[in-house]
């Protein structure tokens, strides 16, 4: 049993709609687990169903052993599970400061200290600490919705596409980011466009197609594999 | 000295006009429609005050208290009872869904203490000229707890932990749930909050005139248009839009009769709406 595990997960936007058809996850602690897939295989889909956005209509997910099964996701949050969507992921008429505040909504006691703490891992949110979140930059935006996740010290951070739209510098400091966070002892479920990437960073890794489990595997032979290199590597 | 008088009429029934235009951008910006059942928030609150002032012998300070806590509980219950089942109908189904609520509420005041204009007892004092612009002492009283109010909301959005989630909820609501705020309890806080400025404000008008059933329909084109031509959903944006408007509406003496004046209301949503349809401030919350 992982520290995230979920077990044949299905869960779609409609009555009839079933966008993941049985899913398996598994997060060991202290991992960085990439999800990788062409457009429409679920990837996001399923960090939701995980957070409790979706719920799921079979299947079950654990965290820490406890069934989190389309649990509200304030409860989901408290019991030590953080996601970041990919958009819309600040308050942006919020200050940074107030954005960290609502980050750690679920959990106020301490919240100064965590704030200082999560603002020191980011010298540049530090900087803009009374700045509207709307006038930072792409990067810093992730950065602060990255920071606004660890508000909760999480167990397991759900991470989706977190590179998306920002510049190839942006992107490596991100992903030195969640390197360093994880080696702090937070486990990382990432769902990431960029499967290079990806896959340099990750532990392990789940392919998805079409709303199933396609491969699963340490992440380095998944980046050999000549089959996986031609479809999502680029050769 | 005229154009003078009139600004300095125009801003105080502005600043006036500006408590429930914020209760009304307010629910917007959190609950997503424009509920025209503040109107009738305002006479109830407007009476709610007549009652504590007039029967229960209170001053109209604290009365304006009861006011603001009765509109405001009203104002939780009518949401909870009859809007909220509309919300999923979307934004326009439930606009309209409003303003049946306030004809329903307004019936109900009508039913209970008739149609005539009543006053509250206020102690009959002589205006103030201060070189050569005329103000009441209850303009000005009326102006400093507008004031007061607005500056403790303002402080309770920007200091306390329940004012920033309802502006989270505002600003994301997606993130606010998955943050762990509660949109439900903050959906009734805002109603709370809100239709407690409607009643406020529907007392504040009466103090300086006369209440009657119809004070809150009288009034509530005004503060729809202060709220849209500030920003619909802008916090700020409606207290600077209750200030055009209520500048507006004086300056409009100056070429129009009395009874056209109501017009100024309508002219400024259309003008807002061709050249800046976000309003002055944009839409933001806060």
């Amino acid at each position: 049993m992982g520290l995230l595990t979920a077990t044949g997960v299905v869960a779609g936007y409609g009555a009839a709609d079933e966008i993941l058809k049985g899913v398996d996850l598994r997060v060991e602690p202290g991992e960085i687990v990439g999800i990788i897939g062409p457009n429409g295989a679920g990837k996001s889909t399923l960090l939701k169903a995980i957070a409790g956005l979706l719920k799921p209509k079979a299947g079950a997910i654990a965290l820490n052993n406890a069934d989190i099964t389309g649990r509200e996701p304030r409860d989901i949050s408290r019991m030590g599970l953080a996601y970041v969507p990919q958009e819309h992921n600040i308050f942006p008429s919020m200050s940074v400061r107030e954005n960290l505040e609502m980050g750690g909504y679920v959990d106020p006691k301490g919240a100064k200290a965590r704030i200082d703490g999560v603002l020191g891992r980011f010298p540049v949110l530090a900087n803009k600490r009374r700045h509207a979140a709307r006038t930072l930059s792409g990067g810093e935006r992730q950065m602060l919705a990255m920071a606004m996740a660890l508000m909760v010290e999480p167990a397991v951070l759900l991470l989706d596409e977190p590179s998306a739209g920002l510049s190839p510098v942006a992107a490596e400091v991100l992903f030195n980011a969640i390197i360093q966070i994880n080696k702090e002892g937070v486990s990382i479920a990432m769902v990431e466009q960029n499967a290079n990437e990806a896959l340099a960073i990750s532990h392990r890794a789940y392919i998805l197609v079409d709303g199933k489990n396609s491969r699963t595997g340490p992440a380095q032979a998944l980046a050999q594999d000549p089959e996986i290199r031609r479809i999502f590597l680029g050769g | 000295m005229e154009v003078l008088q009139l600004i300095v009429n125009g801003l105080m029934a502005g600043t006036i006009l500006a408590v429930p235009a914020i209760g009304l951008t307010a629910i917007f910006a959190v609950l997503r429609f424009t509920n025209f059942a503040l109107a009738s928030h305002m006479t109830i609150g407007a009476f709610a005050g007549f009652v504590a002032n007039v029967t229960f012998g209170l001053p109209a300070v604290a009365a304006l208290g009861f006011a603001f806590v009765i509109a405001g509980l009203v104002g939780v219950l009518s949401d909870e009872f009859v809007l909220k089942p509309f919300r999923r109908a979307g934004f326009i189904t439930t606009a309209i869904g409003s303003i049946a609520l306030t004809i329903a509420l307004e019936n109900i005041v009508r039913f209970i203490f008739g149609n005539q204009l009543r006053g509250y007892d206020l102690p009959i004092l002589r205006d103030w000229n201060i070189h050569g612009i005329r103000v009441s002492p209850q303009q000005v009283e009326n102006f400093v707890v507008a004031v007061i109010v607005m500056a403790a909301l303002f402080a309770f959005l920007s200091f306390t932990r329940v004012g920033k989630s309802m502006r989270a909820v505002a600003d994301n609501p997606m993130l606010a749930a998955i943050k762990g705020i509660n949109a439900n309890v903050v959906a009734r806080l805002v109603s709370f909050v809100a239709m407690g400025l409607a009643g406020l404000g529907g007392m504040l008008i009466g103090l300086d005139t006369t209440i009657d059933p119809l004070i809150g329909f009288k009034t509530i084109l005004q503060i729809f248009a202060a709220a849209v031509v500030g920003g619909l959903g802008s916090i700020p944006g409606a207290v600077v839009g209750a200030l055009v408007v209520g500048v507006g509406e004086e300056l409009s003496l100056l070429v129009l009769t009395p009874a056209y004046r109501t017009a100024v209301g309508f002219i400024a949503i259309l003008v807002v709406l061709t050249f800046r349809p976000r309003g002055i401030l944009g839409q933001r919350a806060y």
